[in-house]
């Protein structure tokens, strides 16, 4: 590793395109292959700068398990200029992967607990890896919960493999406010946390979503009795070198793309609240 | 080794350099700066300090990382594009700014290796000139753990004895350069070392302004991070870009594609420059930004050089050059916000 | 002679009658020659005003800063905010209010006169002291400057260290104020343009080499727009990252923004800067010499704008800063003007 350029991205083909959400902010799910590299291992939470070349890089989360070898997956919401670029690419573009950057989530100490993930609209994805790996392993684990919501039905990710996901562990889904058809919690996702009422005796909650959401999740969880140390969520900043040197993303003297992006609330809350 | 260098003869040593690219202050106008001189006639040391550090050579403004574009079959290809292949060596450095080489390498050449900045790193030389009189009214070096007369960072350091140096050489790389200019050198008598030793010592006592107790800094300052302090000090900044550029320990870079031509498609992804105190440095794509205001971005900077490079590192991200003092268009002095703040409450 | 006694006093009375929000004066700096922009709050605070031939700064960016910061305040305090203004300070007054950025009674100005003199260069100073640094400058009524070293006084004429703007300035006397200290002398100015003409008459090829040179050394530090006054816009046109965003700006809009030049700063992008923002000041800049005060590379930026100013009085008999009420140079025409396609 001490001879690799950190700023060279190896090329990667995209395989799979999918839409999940449309209207004024799309998401779409890509799935990319490396040309040459075999040789990528990441871990739960830990992200990738992906390239398009012309336009720039962004920092995204890797979705896919690491038990996946074949591919990376990336769930990516149209913002900017990169991101648009991308949501013009078809099936069998290239586009440049730097990385694995960043830490991961401590899975290993999280053996044998209960793994609750609480997720708010595209703030699915960077537990996603999580998830598959905790299923993927499900002897290793507790029992697993999901609370997921969206601002509307058309608004959650993932659909399809919800309703796989049924199948193998307990799902709540929550849109925001009241729709057609819909059967299951009005309300926000925090407020959902309350009404399902997961217990703290050897869990772990992991949740990620929008910055006010997290915040309430948080207060949520801390009210049904779980420890700081307990709940763990990742967080975003503007990134360039995802290497810890371009001076941008720091809480504190952390590096959000180094030493974060995950943290436990314990940690973060000793962070200034600069973020 | 230590030698002594006539002043005489100070260019017949550049001349024997020919194999390396010289670097050396050169006064443009009202101000120096480091240029590459070509004519061994034009080195000199007669000067204060430059307005931009030398990490403009070491770390450029404009680095190109790589190139890609579409080749006629109209595959994309991308290629690195790594430093030229070129010894340098540059004359006159402070003390000052030779430390702050040693404050970027920790960033650079950390646990993860910058190759760009390795490689012009490992390929220059530094050849320093200890000062015998502080170059700035604003120099404060001994309040950072600094001295005018400190080699750290440096290959070599000379310090000027009124005719001649005193050549200090501190690594290989500085031995192979005085080698290089063998028997233009002599040795030192013993009252050449007695000289130096009392240059040296009453250097530090010349020193006009000082950040007295800076170590009480940084556990005040992790107090501060809520505290209306900021606001205050931060009124008159004008979010330019002077003190950031001119800082030899300041490194903050943005990377970009620069798109030459359309078609065939070809560009260059770039590394430049990038300063904190530009009001859109930590803006996201979504709008939200971390540190919407002067009073965040100045309390950013200090805390950075005072606070949490020290929790990382266990040294100030800063050298105590002045320039940021001298050249502030609005006269903010981070020695004046120092002292402030370790009084502070 | 301008008594900062009376200043003082002036400043305390509007700042305990409530009718300030603050005033934005100067007072000493922590250390050396040069003041700094200061704040004033309370009556009290106004014992740190000060007022010599080095107060250069252009306190009217300051105003345009607390505008903006307005708009993002939930309780905003709308009270007029005092500001001392030497002559050119007060033509930038005059703009603002041309444009309408700001209201007449956004501002409490506390003119002062620079009378027989105006504000020294710091570089003409150094050069002057030969390596000896000022600590103290104070003005004689026959228009000398008295300066203090560490090592004593000594009496300069002022003209060897005036700014160059202050040699060709056409008001040395506020053009706008509500208060005023000092008397009104008329200076005499025989070229206001002769810095500017003098590389105007360099050759062509001359002329070139010597603003390529200039503009190479630029580092896009940005100090010199952060100084202007002028330079107010939210978003600007040469500004590849900085751009208004709204929670309901779309992916499009950002996507498809035109970068007018790269971040690199080699010349050409150089040369697209400083050129463009000098077309955006035409008709605009009023010579408060700030950005080449500012420039940490001494690029003489102030010739660019002074040449729109010469054109503009030349071609269009166009003033800038004493009407608050006259159209703007590039929006407005007149019969006579010299280029016929708008007829």
């Amino acid at each position: 590793m001490d001879n690799a350029n950190v700023y060279l991205p190896k090329l990667a083909k995209i395989i799979q395109i999918k839409e999940e959400v449309g209207g004024a902010r799309p998401i779409k799910t890509f799935r990319a292959q490396f040309l040459n590299e075999n040789q990528f291992v990441h871990h739960c939470g830990q992200c990738a700068m992906v390239s398009v070349f012309g336009k720039g890089e962004s920092m995204f989360a890797i979705s896919s398990s690491p038990l996946v070898k074949d591919f990376l997956q990336f769930s990516i919401m149209k913002m900017g200029r990169v991101t648009s670029e991308l949501h013009t690419m078809k099936e069998g573009d290239i586009v440049g992967i730097r990385g694995p950057l960043g830490n991961s989530f401590p899975i290993e100490d999280w053996k044998g607990k209960k793994l609750i993930f609480i997720g708010g609209g595209i703030g699915l994805a960077p537990i996603w890896s999580v998830l598959q790996t905790a299923l993927g392993q499900k002897k290793d684990y507790g029992d697993l919960m999901l609370i997921y919501g969206a601002r509307t039905s058309k608004d959650i990710v993932f659909k399809d493999e919800l309703d796989e996901l049924r199948k193998e562990m307990t799902v709540h889904l929550s849109v925001d406010v009241e729709e057609e058809g819909w059967k299951e919690f009005v309300g926000f996702v925090p407020q959902n946390v309350t009404d399902k009422k997961p217990s703290p005796k050897n869990a772990i909650a992991i949740t990620c979503g929008p910055p006010i959401m997290i915040k309430f999740v948080i207060q949520a969880l801390g009210d049904l009795g779980f420890k700081d140390d307990q709940i763990y969520t990742t967080v975003e900043n503007k990134m360039k070198c995802g290497i810890g040197i371009c001076g941008r993303c720091n809480i504190g003297m952390h590096y959000v793309c180094k030493d974060g992006p995950v943290y436990s609330w314990a940690e973060l809350k000793e962070l200034p609240q600069e973020y | 080794m230590e030698k002594i260098l006539q002043k005489k003869a100070f260019p017949k040593w550049v001349e024997k350099l020919d194999a390396y690219e010289i670097y050396a202050p050169v006064k443009k106008d009202n101000y120096w700066s480091y240029e590459i001189i070509n004519t061994s006639g034009d080195i000199g040391l007669d000067f204060p300090n430059t307005v931009q550090a030398p990490k403009k050579i070491i770390n450029p403004q404009r680095e190109v990382f790589l190139e890609f574009g579409r080749s006629e079959e109209n595959s994309l290809e991308v290629t690195e594009v790594l430093p030229e292949e070129k010894s340098g060596v540059i004359f006159g450095v402070r003390p000052c700014d030779a430390k702050a080489l040693l404050l970027t390498d920790l960033v650079f050449s950390g646990d993860i290796k910058d190759g760009y900045y390795g490689k012009r790193r490992k390929q220059t030389a530094i050849v320093g000139l200890s000062c015998n009189t502080p170059p700035s009214p604003n120099c404060f070096c001994t309040s950072v753990d600094g001295s005018p007369h400190s080699q750290d960072g440096f290959d070599i350091l000379l310090t000027d004895l009124g005719d001649r140096y005193f050549v200090k050489s501190l690594t290989k790389k500085g031995d192979e350069l005085i080698n290089l200019g063998k028997s233009i050198f002599t040795a030192p008598k013993d009252s050449d070392k007695k000289e130096l030793t009392k240059i040296h010592t009453e250097s530090e006592k010349k020193l006009k302004r000082q950040v007295k107790d800076a170590k009480k800094i940084p556990p005040k300052l992790k107090e501060m991070f809520e505290s209306p302090f900021w606001d205050e000090e931060s009124m008159s900044c004008l979010r330019c870009g002077i003190c950031t550029y001119l800082c030899p320990t300041c490194h903050c870079f943005d990377i970009s594609d620069e798109v030459t031509s359309v078609a065939p498609f070809k560009g260059y992804r770039i590394r430049t420059w990038d300063n904190c105190q530009f009001p859109d440095f930590t803006m996201h794509s979504s709008g939200h930004n971390p540190r919407p205001d002067k009073a965040s971005r100045l309390r950013q900077r200090i805390m950075h050089k005072y606070q949490y490079f020290v929790e990382r590192y266990q040294n100030y991200q800063c050298t105590g050059c002045g320039r940021c003092v001298s050249k502030c268009p609005v006269g903010i002095d981070i020695i004046e916000v120092l002292n402030k703040v370790r009084d502070y409450g | 002679m301008v008594k900062l006694e009376d200043l003082k006093k002036e400043a305390k009375r509007i700042l305990k009658s409530g009718k300030v929000k603050y005033i934005i004066g100067y007072a000493k700096g922590a250390d050396g020659l040069m003041p700094i922009p200061a704040f004033i709050k309370d009556p009290d605070g106004a014992d740190d005003l000060t007022w010599n031939p080095a107060c250069v700064h252009n306190l009217t960016k300051f105003i345009v800063d607390e505008k903006k910061r307005l708009k993002q305040d939930k309780n905003p305090d709308n009270r007029p905010i005092g500001i001392i203004v030497k002559g050119c300070d007060s033509r930038a007054i005059n703009v603002l209010l041309q444009e309408k950025y700001i209201d007449r009674e956004d501002v409490y100005l506390l003119g002062v006169s620079c009378e027989k003199t105006g504000v020294v260069d710091e570089k003409k100073l150094a050069k002057k002291l030969k390596g000896q640094r000022a600590v103290q400058i104070d003005v004689e009524d026959n228009g000398n400057f008295i300066v203090t070293t560490e090592s004593g006084s000594e009496k300069i004429p002022a003209e060897d260290v005036l700014a160059e703007r202050c040699i060709e300035c056409k008001a040395n006397f506020p053009v706008i104020f509500d208060i005023v200290f000092g008397e009104k002398i008329k200076r005499r100015v025989d070229n206001p343009f002769q810095s500017v003409e003098k590389i105007e008459a360099l050759p062509q090829e001359d002329r070139w080499k010597f603003w390529m040179e200039q503009l190479d050394k630029c580092i896009r530090c940005y100090a010199c727009r952060s100084v202007c006054p002028m330079c107010y816009c939210d978003e600007c046109v040469v500004d590849t990252i900085s751009f208004v965003v709204e929670p309901d700006t779309t992916a499009e809009e950002k996507a498809q923004k035109i970068k007018w030049i790269e971040k690199s700063p080699n010349l050409s992008e150089n040369i697209v800067y400083h050129l463009t923002r000098a077309m955006h000041l035409a008709g605009r800049c009023i010579d408060c010499g700030e950005c080449e005060r500012v420039c940490p590379l001494d690029i003489p930026i102030r010739f660019l704008n002074k040449k729109m100013e010469k054109d503009a009085k030349n071609l269009f008999d166009y003033e800038v800063g004493f009407d608050p009420d006259q159209p703007s140079l590039v929006s407005s025409f007149k019969d006579e003007d010299p280029e016929d396609f708008i007829r």
